[in-house]
């Protein structure tokens, strides 16, 4: 059988086999099965809610448990700025109280919006004091949860 | 985890049969992967047709109307010339194979281990993809007081349902929602996508096919646990490598199979539905006579897109005075492009691949035009998806850029790993393919 020539081109094209396959294998995610995973799992339990862990996620799944499907609960949280947190608290607590209406206290441009106060059946107020006179439905891990 | 590994296997259930109506030559991996895709995609669609009938969902009715989606797909079958389909006489493997084979098996048994370490953590997941099943889980089907809400348009409404359908599948099984080992999908979707490129090696030598495998590992293995990119990636490779073979083979059991599977894709993300205009366009450039065959993708992807423009769904992209956005956006078009480069996921890889694109015989990109076509036009309706943009496009760049350049990595790099193989292998065609093109 007649061998190939090897010329730079073929060389450079070897090259780039080898890069290739060398360059697509993900080298960490490899690693995961030879270390603890204890540590690592515990910090991923953590990073959905970084330093609102864990009370935040807590209270509302507190909210959850006292509330019902279709009920309108706004959040109010320490932040009123959107993009200072009171993004991950309105977007979290959708998550945790899906079935029930979310309303936010803030839009995205830090605008606050009472309607949706006045609106919400609930209000799950968390490391914030709410009025004098509420009638609070349950409390804890922070938080408060009132009903008009 | 039990209700997860049922919801596989119900998927598996519909999916095989499905497959086997419409190709009874798919057998052993490939038969495994086109199952398991297939019987997400039913389970999708049937939970979109009791939606759009507004029938709740419940466990046993979803599995009726999937059984249903999976006979018609006998509807769908060609009759092809009788060959050996799938079947081949047992070989023995090279130690070298081997090895490449046994570093596949370590990804994606890492990849297992990553997906399931915690209940799903990725702020997307929670804020748009597990949100949506979430509240289609709690409302029994679509809910479009939810998705029609200005406080929600944050969840991305408009997004097709594929993913979030099958968590709350998932969900409707267990009975409860329970995030903590939907990471399992993920990893179905990651084999079903190696599996389909294993299957391609009788194109070259099985120990480049383990290779090609091996370099794709990583891509299909989507670091966005619970996102609908590992759902995409899957669909998207098998789906434009399937028509790949329909072009190259004049195939048309593979179209139909592509067509089925690019349509799914379009049903995962917006990015899904690029791709299938990206190969739309690519097919009339390259190959018109298929173009008409893309109608079962047509079938799978439209009914999506009626219901959000019914209910006016807003796309971001599409906000405000897009014209402009795009005229201010196109003056510092070069910082764009320098936070393009400098946000490029793995730019070894795809220096690699550019420079084998150059390096390989001309033949090679005649050959390979399809996919190559493909990926420069699903790469320019990212690009111009930045000019559009309402958001800031360095955030917008930044957050997105190194997950979207993911979604072309497969069928790149196979036809790249093939067509070096070959080309150094002086096989086949690389010969006077090599001498046609140093003329």
């Amino acid at each position: 059988m007649e061998r190939t020539r090897i010329t730079p081109r073929r060389a450079l094209a070897f090259l780039c086999l080898v890069v290739i396959v060398a360059a697509s294998v993900e080298y960490r995610l490899l690693r995961i099965l030879f270390i603890d995973r204890a540590p690592l799992s515990e910090a991923f339990e953590r990073s959905a809610d970084t330093g609102w862990y864990p009370d935040f996620p807590t209270f509302i799944r507190g909210v959850r448990a006292h509330t019902k499907s279709g009920d309108t609960i706004a959040i109010i949280v320490p932040t009123p700025k959107w993009d200072g947190g009171y993004a991950y608290a309105f977007y979290r607590a959708s998550y945790l109280l899906a079935g029930r209406e979310v309303l936010p206290l803030v839009t995205p441009k830090d605008v606050v919006v009472m309607e949706n106060f006045h609106r919400a059946r609930y209000a799950a107020f968390w490391r914030v004091r709410p009025p004098a006179g509420a009638h609070v439905v349950w409390q804890g891990s922070g938080g408060a949860l009132i009903t008009r | 985890m039990t209700s997860v590994l049922i919801a596989i296997a119900a998927m598996f259930a519909y999916g095989i049969p499905a497959t086997l109506m419409l190709d009874p030559r798919a057998r052993g991996g490939k038969l495994a992967a086109f199952g398991f895709l297939y019987g997400s995609g039913i389970v999708f669609l049937a939970m979109l047709i009791l939606s759009i009938a507004n029938v709740s969902w419940t466990v046993p009715l979803i599995a009726t109307v999937a059984f249903l989606i999976a006979c018609s797909f006998r509807v769908l079958r060609i009759t092809v010339p009788p060959g050996d389909g799938d079947l081949r006489p047992r070989q023995t493997h090279s130690k070298a194979e081997i090895a490449v084979h046994a570093l596949t098996a370590l990804t994606v048994l890492s990849y297992a281990s990553y997906a399931t370490l915690a209940h799903l953590w990725e702020w997307d997941y929670w804020a748009i993809w597990g949100l949506k099943g979430r509240v289609f889980f709690e409302n029994h089907g679509l809910d479009w007081r939810y998705l029609s809400s200005e406080w929600n348009t944050f969840a991305h409404n408009d997004y097709p349902q594929l993913l979030p359908f099958n968590f709350s599948f998932i969900a409707l099984i267990g009975g409860t929602w329970d995030d903590r080992w939907l990471g399992l999908l993920n990893v179905m979707y990651a084999i079903a996508a190696l599996l389909i490129v294993w299957a391609l090696r009788r194109e070259t030598t099985p120990l480049i096919g383990a290779l090609a495998t091996l370099a794709c590992a990583s891509t299909a293995a989507s670091c966005y646990v619970g996102l609908a990119e590992g759902a995409l990636i899957a669909f998207g490779a098998a789906g434009v490598l399937m028509i790949r073979a329909a072009i190259i083979d004049d195939d048309p059991l593979a179209m139909r199979h592509g067509a089925l599977l690019l349509g799914f894709a379009a049903s995962c993300k917006n990015e899904g539905v690029a791709m299938l205009v990206a190969v739309a366009i690519a097919v009339a450039l390259v190959a018109r006579k298929w173009l008409l065959r893309l109608w079962p993708s047509i079938v799978i992807a439209a009914p999506w897109m009626v219901l959000r423009a019914f209910h006016h769904l807003p796309t971001d992209l599409a906000e405000g005075n897009v014209a402009a956005r795009v005229i201010a956006h196109l003056r510092t078009l070069h910082v764009t492009l320098l936070d393009l480069a400098l946000s490029l996921y793995n730019p070894v890889l795809w220096c690699a691949l550019l420079a084998t694109i150059v390096l390989l015989p001309s033949s090679w990109r005649r050959r390979e035009r399809f996919v190559l076509l493909v990926v420069g036009i699903q790469l320019a309706f990212y690009l111009a998806s930045y000019l559009v943009t309402p958001h800031d496009v360095h955030w917008h760049i930044g957050t997105s850029w190194p997950r979207l350049t993911r979604h072309v990595h497969i069928p790149l790099i196979v036809v790249t790993v093939f067509g070096l193989a070959n080309w150094l292998s002086g096989g086949e065609d690389a010969a006077h393919a090599e001498a046609r093109s140093e003329v």
